[in-house]
């Protein structure tokens, strides 16, 4: 078996042997996400479940819109809070205290390699960096696992993608996940196994961004494995004992792709889509945008602050340029603070707002108007994700926005 | 949605609407929708990709879709297609967590390879759920069922109607 299929496995409520491709699997839980968004779901508030099934086991965390930017989500997201204080939940991470739930999750210690995370967020395959099954659910699903603790999984198909070689410095790994997508386009239901000599040039958030963004090519699972890296990370998180996966030597995978991260040069991705639709910077020509946006769940961490940070020293955002900065974790925009990555960014003309989703959905912090042509490090471009179906948002790295903003038009160098 | 319903599922037909590749969530239940009345979220199903489609469509219509259908958030999206009356969904290929909160809705979504080359929009499709075909004027399709666990999601008019029954939900908050 390989990773993927392992952890199934060892979850599953049925205690199989092994399981395969087309198997379907009840397994139990580790950790039931509930995040802001689910109390603009009218079912969660007119019926929520009556008790949790482990209130431990449960976090409530508040990221889309924080600070609520209306009257009626301000009313529906204070439900949450009556339900948190109702369930006694300890896992309760109200504006100031976390983040993001995919970043604040690994800050926490609740992805502990082998296990599996349930998430109302589409993005929980972000888990994957951490050697941790993690899918994101429709709400209504949710308020099923909070009650049982169980969900169901389809065993899907595992591709493995090998990475050789080291990133040049110009690059990121937001541009290794661009040139997956041009190579692989979307994977509806199957599965990614990340192996190969490259991972060991991969820190924790670069593998996060790769996995976070595994969504966008419709993969269930998208998993590193365990190694010296991800080890040290949990040391330092305080995080003990430990159960990683490794995948079995006669593991099957559908398909194996090599890729040559040396040869990785800064991506965009056009407007409206990703799947079919990337390109080199280098091949662009000049594209003028009006907002810059750096933020989310794939690329609001320590290190795209410190990427930005250092573009910015010393210069200027682009008169025509509004650049919007946004840290995905409290803790994040501490550590940003005592490292001077905020002030380098702040004096160049930037603003840094506090932890939140955001400008990533067009919620609040940076709504694009229908003249708006974005270049942002977020996850997504579908039309009108941002704001005006009207604006035109392209993606790329932190790196690459942050160059873009001080030049007035996509810059990857 | 209150209601229980068990609709018995044999035969579903429907006037065909085609969309292309990769149709997201967003497109289906764009951001404006979390804060508005429940009635009037539908209508701005695809408002930015195909504007005044959710006012033609008519309750039995069917989506004919490309690759990748629903790729995207846990957005409620299917409720908003569901709402607007749409039967059933049949794509090339169907994003994970779209087809669980279709599901989940009590929306009948099904991957179907081969379908959206053989369908043309207008046309009226016929699913067979018993002997799990489609046909369209004189064309056949054979199709993988869904597993019968989540048809019986499906046919008790989603997962909270089920979660009700079991009495694991509580008072409005
Ligand atoms: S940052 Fe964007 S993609 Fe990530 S959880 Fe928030 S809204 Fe979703």
């Amino acid at each position: 078996m390989n990773t993927i299929e392992k952890i199934l496995k060892n979850h599953s409520i049925d205690k199989p042997q092994e399981v395969s491709p087309g198997d379907i699997v009840t397994v139990n839980v580790d950790k039931a996400i509930i995040v802001d968004m689910a109390a603009l779901h009218p079912e969660f508030i007119n019926n929520p479940p009556i008790k949790p099934f482990d209130k431990d086991k449960i976090a409530i965390i508040f990221d889309h819109f924080v600070p609520a930017p209306n009257i009626e989500i301000a009313n529906r997201v204070d439900k949450l809070r009556k339900l948190a204080r109702l369930w006694n939940i300890t896992d309760f991470y109200d504006i100031g205290r976390g983040g993001i739930s995919h970043v604040l999750s690994s800050e926490k210690g609740w992805l502990k390699p082998g296990s599996i995370i349930a998430n109302t967020d589409s993005h929980t395959i972000s888990t994957g960096a951490f050697n941790v099954l993690g899918r994101g659910l429709g709400t209504p699903e949710l308020m099923g696992i909070i009650a049982t603790g169980k969900t169901w999984f389809m065993v899907g198909n595992t591709i493995n993608i090998n990475f050789e070689n080291k990133l040049p410095e110009k690059s990121s790994a937001k541009d290794i996940f661009f040139k997956m997508v041009e190579q692989i386009g979307d994977i509806p239901n199957d599965n990614i196994e990340f192996h190969g000599e490259g991972i060991k040039y991969l820190d924790m958030d670069q593998r996060s961004s790769i996995s976070t963004m595994c969504a966008e090519m419709s993969a269930e699972f998208a998993i590193f494995p365990f190694d010296g890296i991800l080890s040290n990370y949990l040391e330092a998180h305080s995080i003990h004992n430990v159960n990683p996966i490794y995948p079995d030597n006669d593991a099957i995978y559908s398909k194996t792709y090599d890729m040559d991260l040396n040869e990785i040069e800064p991506m965009v991705a056009f407007p409206d889509r990703i799947i079919n639709n990337v390109k080199p910077v280098s091949e662009i020509g000049k594209i003028e945008i009006n907002s810059a946006i750096v933020g989310s769940c794939a690329n609001g961490r320590l290190s795209d602050l410190k990427d930005i940070a250092m573009v910015l020293k010393n210069k200027k955002v682009n008169r025509n340029v509004r650049f919007i900065v946004t840290p995905a974790t409290m803790d994040i925009y501490n550590e940003a603070l005592r490292l001077g990555y905020i002030s380098d960014i702040v004096e160049s003309g930037a603003i840094v707002t506090n932890p939140t989703c955001g400008a990533c959905l067009g919620g609040h912090m940076g709504v694009s108007s229908e003249n708006d042509v974005v270049i942002s490090s977020t996850t997504r471009n579908f039309k009108g994700r941002m704001g005006s179906p009207a604006s035109k948002i392209y993606l790329g790295s932190s790196r690459t926005v942050a160059l873009s903003a001080v030049n007035g038009y996509i810059s990857g160098e | 949605m209150d209601i229980f319903q068990v609709s018995d599922m044999k035969e579903i037909r429907g006037k065909v609407w085609k969309f292309g590749d990769d149709i997201n969530t967003d497109l289906m239940y764009p951001q404006i929708c979390y804060t508005l009345k429940e009635e009037e979220k539908p209508y701005y199903a695809m408002s930015a990709n195909r504007p005044g489609w959710s006012k033609l469509v008519k309750k039995g219509d069917i989506i004919v879709a490309g690759k990748n259908f629903g790729t995207g958030s846990s957005r409620p999206a299917a409720d908003n297609l569901k709402n607007l009356g749409i039967a059933c969904v049949l794509a090339e290929s169907i994003n994970g967590l779209f087809l669980r909160n279709s599901v989940n809705s009590g929306l009948l979504s099904l991957g179907v390879p081969g379908i959206s080359g053989r369908v043309n929009e207008e046309d009226i499709v016929k699913i067979n759920m018993e002997d799990n075909t489609i046909t369209i004027n004189n064309d056949t399709i054979k199709f993988t069922p869904l597993p019968d666990f989540l048809m019986e999601i499906i046919e008790n008019g989603g997962i909270i109607n089920i979660l009700k029954n079991k009495k694991l939900l509580g008072n409005p908050l």
